[in-house]
């Protein structure tokens, strides 16, 4: 018997092609074919995909916020203590604040303000308005008595109500003058100065030169009453500051912060204790931090539910369309276009379902910000990476689905189908 | 002078299926061949291995031992891709169940068969209209499969396999699934096929479908009984 070869040569054997843009359009096809499915299949990545944006977006947001509001107040503000309590296992040991630490402070690059304050000892004696005890009222009080250094009224951001605050000149004079705070004020019924009231702490008299309205830090000020540091040291004896407020520029406190102990206390820095505020960067950091971990977790949920769905249900489909899988292998098809199919069906399925999560996502963010008159922050590659994450993650579920559709022998599927 | 080869021929073709422990022999040492532009139809009673032979053929399946050789090629020494190649470009299927998309328009469904064959993309729309002009579904184009009668839709899935232009349409029981009436249709467009020149073989079990082919084989229990 004689065999010719009537086909072309080596073409006749050739493997068999399907372009990219085929592929793609039939795995297009697959999709459209059963909408509504698909709706409900994507919607799984939506979710999660959805959840991971706003979580991060929401987080950043958030983190940049609460920096944004500590800045106002806290980051500024510096305090340096010598309350050391307990040391070496014996005695309440501390230190003196020298009287000039206004002035070694305020050498110091983003120092703003500085005042010292701390308490005076008055041996228990009350205060009160009048020399003459009434009986019918309570016109003597126990009250805490501060001393102080002029630049306390501007480090704690004070504000007086009537008169004014004391100056170098008092404090060097020792002047029998004082300040009141707005509470003590009330109780001893000092409501003006312009007649050069008088209060008597046990039977030493202070004229009240100015009413203390309102301080934004060291709040105890406002039921006390304050003297000059000189006054205080002459009349009863006050040996030291046990407060030193700091007002620091935006940015300088940790540096302050540092310097301050050394600049009071160069032979023992380490005997003062220094407040400062919380670095910005950590802040951030630690509110990102606690908002991802939880909703991170929630959202990776979210999208391993959806990638289940999206294996459930490409599963099903193959499964549901053996018949069709059997004829395009007969029409030619070899198992990797099959599997190929399968796998794009799933990857656009996670695509566009990452597409749509990561607009929702951004959106999200958004209303929540509006709602809450924040300014939205969003890292830009969060909503370029979601798309892609959708993507992987239909390519990961259409996996298994794909091979099966690939292993199926054509006989038996168009046989079945 | 060349001699013209056979589109078939099987040489001493043997097919076993493992059914657990037991060996089923579903076609055992057929030889035949079949010429350019002959129409035979291959007969008899169900079990006795005409589907595994049309399979063989088709190339949906390997024979056990022996060798097959389509249009002078060995296929027992191509790969499933090669194979699947010479599926796409030489060889048209029509089944009894149709196997048409049932979201796809009558003409998509014709496409299909041009995406996995290398056909250029400018070419393909106008041998999918020559395909459907040929069995007379000109008007049916844009209409879904589930619109059509069952002749319409088994003419739409033999244009499925006409539009490749293959050297050989193998159908199984393509009248199986339709009346009298239609079947007759769709026998008549087989003959006019057959007179422009194609190779058909058709499966069945219905003696009026064979009495339209040049020659039939008989199988009974795997093997090759009669050649009339």
């Amino acid at each position: 018997m004689t065999n010719v070869v009537v086909s072309d040569g080596a073409d006749a054997v050739a493997p068999a092609r399907m372009s990219p843009r085929d592929l793609a359009a039939e795995a297009v096809a697959g999709i459209f074919a059963r909408p509504g499915r698909t709706v409900l299949t994507v919607l799984g990545t939506v979710l999660g995909i959805g959840a991971l944006v706003a979580t991060l977006g929401v987080a950043k947001t958030a983190g940049n916020q609460i920096v944004g509001r500590f800045d106002e107040l806290a980051a500024t503000s510096v305090v340096v203590t010598n309350e050391r309590g307990f040391f070496f296992g014996g005695g309440d040991v501390r230190i003196q604040i020298p009287s000039d630490a206004e002035d070694r402070l305020l050498r110091l690059n983003g120092v703003t303000a500085v005042g010292a304050m701390g308490p005076v000892d008055v041996g228990g004696a009350l205060v009160r308005s009048v020399p003459i005890p009434d009986p019918l009222a309570q016109t003597e009080f126990q009250m805490s008595v501060y001393g102080a250094t002029p630049g306390l009224l501007g480090a704690t951001r004070g504000a007086l109500s009537t008169g004014r605050w004391f100056d170098w000149g008092h404090s060097e004079r020792a002047d029998r003058v004082a300040v009141l705070g707005t509470g003590s004020a009330q109780r001893l019924n000092v409501t003006r100065v312009d007649q050069q009231p008088v209060v008597f702490i046990g039977d030493e008299a202070f004229v009240v030169i100015g009413i203390l309205d309102s301080v934004r830090r060291q709040p105890e000020l406002l039921n006390a009453v304050i003297l000059p540091e000189g006054t205080a040291r002459e009349v009863y004896g006050y040996m030291s500051a046990a407060t030193v407020q700091i007002e620091v520029e935006i940015g300088a406190a940790s540096l302050i912060a540092e310097q301050a102990s050394i600049a009071l206390s160069p032979d023992e820095p380490s005997l003062l204790r220094v407040q400062k505020p919380p670095e910005p960067a950590d802040l951030r950091r630690d509110v990102e931090g606690d908002v991802n971990a939880l909703f991170l977790v929630l959202g990776g949920v979210s999208l391993l539910v959806g990638a289940i769905g999206i294996a459930n249900v490409t599963l099903v489909s193959v499964l549901e369309r053996v018949g069709e899988i059997g004829l395009r292998r007969a029409l030619g098809a070899a198992r990797r276009h099959v599997a190929g199919q399968f796998l794009m069906e799933s990857t656009a399925m996670g695509l566009v379902g990452g597409i749509i999560g990561a607009s929702m996502g951004v959106l999200l963010v958004v209303a929540i910000s509006a709602t809450r008159t924040w300014t939205p922050v969003l890292d830009p590659w969060v909503p370029l990476t979601a798309p892609l994450v959708g993507a992987m993650t239909g390519l990961v579920a259409g996996l298994y689905p794909a091979l099966r559709a690939a292993s199926l022998e054509p006989v038996e599927a168009l046989r079945s189908g | 002078m060349t001699v013209e080869a056979p589109v078939v021929e099987l040489r001493e073709v043997s097919r076993t299926f493992a059914a657990g422990d037991v060996s089923v022999p579903a076609l055992r040492d057929a030889s035949m061949s079949i010429d350019r532009g002959e129409y035979v139809a291959v007969i008899g009673p169900s079990g006795s291995g005409k589907s595994t032979m049309l399979n063989l053929i088709g190339l949906l399946d390997r024979p056990t031992s022996g060798s097959y050789i389509l249009e002078g090629i060995d296929t027992s020494t191509l790969n499933e891709g090669q194979r699947a190649g010479l599926r796409s470009r030489r060889i048209g299927f029509v089944f009894q169940s149709f196997h048409l998309l049932a979201h796809r328009s009558v003409i998509e469904n014709v496409l299909l068969s041009t995406i996995y064959n290398g056909m250029a993309r400018p070419d393909r729309v106008p041998a999918a209209e020559a395909a459907l002009v040929e069995v007379g579904l000109a008007h049916r184009m844009d209409f879904l499969p589930t619109k059509l009668s069952g002749g319409e839709r088994q003419r739409v899935a033999i244009a499925r396999a006409l539009v490749t232009r293959p050297a050989i349409l193998l159908a199984d029981e393509p009248t199986g699934n339709l009346d009298s009436a239609t079947g007759g249709a769709v026998l008549d467009l087989f003959d006019e096929l057959r007179a422009q020149g194609l190779t058909l073989v058709v499966v069945t079990h219905d003696t009026e479908v064979s009495e339209h082919a040049d020659r039939a084989i008989h199988l009974r229990d795997g093997r090759i009984e009669v050649e009339s």
